[in-house]
C-alpha cells in the first residue's frame, strides 16, 4: 500500500484515482488491519464475495485494470506489482508498469499503453462456462463460510478449484480460510513448483517490454 | 445436569433441522448475491420448486402469460414442456426455479446438506462488457461500511487494482 500511496500522491492532481479492492472472504476482519496500518488516501474497498474476481475474470492478486474517463477499459487484466518485494519469486520488475501508468495519466487514450477498442475486442474473451460454474461454487462456499459452516464450504471451494484450475484466487483464498495442507493436501509453494515456471498470474505485456526483448534477440 | 439436558435438547434440535433439510425443509436461495430464506416445498424433489410469491421475493421474476418476466425482459417457457416449469397443487402454484435456470443458462450449484442453492449471472450478463467495453459496474463498502460504486468515478482515469490479506 505505501507504494500505491506514493504514486497516488504524485498523480492525484491529474484527474487520476486508484480504487484498491481487497479480495477477502473474511471481509474487514482479514483485510482491515492492513488498511488501518497504511491509512491510504485513495479508495480501498472490501470485496468479501470475490465479486470483482468474477466480473473481470481475474485469476490472482494483484491484478490491475485501467479504466478511462468514459468508463471504458483501456488495459485489461494484468499483474500489477507496485514494488519489487516479491520479485525474487516472480521475476517481474514493477518500474515499467508505474512508468506506463504515468504515461497514460499524461496522454490519456493517446498513450501507447492505452489499448484501442479494436484490439481490446480481440483480446477479451467470453467467460469459459466452467469458470462461470467455478465462480458459483466458490460463492456458495463463501456463503457457507460466512454463515458459520466453514467445513461445509471446503467441498465447494475444491470444486471451484477443479473447474477453474487457473484461478489462484480460488486456491489461495480457500487455503487461507482453513489449512492448505490438512484440508487440501497441498501448499502454495508446492503448487507453484508444479507449474514449472509458467506464470501464476495474468502476464504483463507492455509495448516497451516487447521491444526490449526484441532488441535482445537482434 | 441441567446443562446436560439443555445440551441434549440443542443436539436434538440440530438433528431435527438437518433431517428436515434432507426431506424438503426450508431452503436458502442466493440470487444475484442476495440470500433469501424460502418455505419448504410441497414434496421432496431434486429440483427447486418454489411458490410464485417466493419466486418474486427471491429473484424479482414474475410468471406472466407471455413468459417469466423481470423488468422489460421476458423468457418464454417452452410450450411442449410447460409442466416441467409450472405445477398447480391445490390452491398453490409452484415454479421450478432450477429448471428455469437451466433454460436461461445460469450457472447453478447446490449444497444438499444445508439446502442452499446458488444462481450465478447468465452468460449474456457476465459477458456484456465484451461488446460495450465498459468496465463492469460494482458497488462495494470501504472499511467503514460506506458504499462506493465504480460509476461514481466517471470522468476520471481509474486504476483498479486488487490485493488480499492471503
Amino acid at each position: 500500500m505505501p507504494g500505491w500511496q506514493k504514486l497516488y500522491s504524485e498523480l492525484k492532481s491529474k484527474n487520476f484515482e486508484i480504487i484498491s479492492i481487497a479480495e477477502d472472504t473474511g471481509g474487514v476482519k482479514d483485510a482491515g488491519p492492513a488498511i488501518t496500518t497504511a491509512k491510504p488516501e485513495y479508495t480501498v474497498l472490501i470485496d468479501d464475495q470475490h465479486l470483482v474476481t468474477r466480473l473481470y475474470d481475474m485469476v490472482n492478486v494483484p491484478t490491475g485494470v485501467w479504466i478511462n474517463e468514459q468508463g471504458r477499459i483501456v488495459r485489461p487484466n494484468e499483474v500489477a506489482y507496485v514494488d519489487n518485494r516479491f520479485k525474487g519469486m516472480h521475476g517481474v520488475d514493477a518500474a515499467p508498469y508505474l512508468e506506463a501508468i504515468r504515461d497514460w495519466v499524461d496522454k490519456g487514450d493517446k498513450s501507447t499503453f492505452a489499448i484501442s477498442e479494436g484490439e481490446m475486442r480481440a483480446r477479451l474473451k467470453p467467460q469459459n462456462p466452467d469458470h462461470s460454474l467455478a465462480a458459483a461454487e466458490f460463492a456458495l462456499g463463501e456463503y457457507l463460510y460466512a454463515t458459520g459452516r466453514g467445513r461445509d464450504a471446503i467441498p465447494h471451494f475444491k470444486e471451484a478449484q477443479r473447474l477453474n484450475p487457473e484461478s489462484w484466487n480460488y486456491k489461495r483464498q480457500a487455503w487461507a480460510l482453513s489449512s492448505a495442507e490438512k484440508d487440501y493436501g497441498t501448499t502454495f509453494g508446492q503448487e507453484v513448483k508444479k507449474l514449472n515456471g509458467k506464470p501464476y498470474y495474468t502476464p504483463r505485456t507492455l509495448p516497451n517490454e516487447v521491444k526490449k526483448s526484441d532488441e535482445k534477440k537482434n | 445436569m441441567l446443562r446436560t439436558s439443555a445440551m441434549a435438547a440443542v443436539l436434538c434440535l440440530i438433528g431435527a433441522t438437518a433431517s428436515l433439510a434432507r426431506t424438503g425443509g426450508a431452503r436458502t436461495v442466493i440470487y444475484e448475491g442476495v440470500a433469501t430464506e424460502l418455505a419448504a416445498s410441497s414434496e421432496p424433489s431434486s429440483d427447486l420448486w418454489v411458490t410464485l410469491k417466493d419466486l418474486t421475493r427471491a429473484t424479482k421474476f414474475v410468471v406472466k402469460p407471455q413468459g417469466v418476466c423481470r423488468d422489460e425482459s421476458c423468457f418464454p417457457l417452452p410450450k411442449d414442456r410447460k409442466s416441467q416449469f409450472v405445477m398447480k397443487k391445490g390452491k398453490v402454484t409452484w415454479f421450478n426455479l432450477s429448471e428455469f435456470a437451466k433454460l436461461i443458462k445460469q450457472p447453478t450449484t447446490f449444497d444438499e446438506q444445508n439446502s442452499v442453492w446458488y444462481f450465478g449471472p447468465r452468460p449474456e450478463q457476465q459477458n456484456a462488457f465484451l461488446t460495450s467495453l465498459e468496465a463492469p459496474e460494482f458497488t462495494l463498502p470501504d472499511i467503514n461500511g460506506k458504499k462506493h460504486s465504480l460509476s461514481d468515478f466517471r470522468g476520471k482515469k481509474v486504476l483498479l487494482v486488487t490485493w488480499a490479506s492471503w
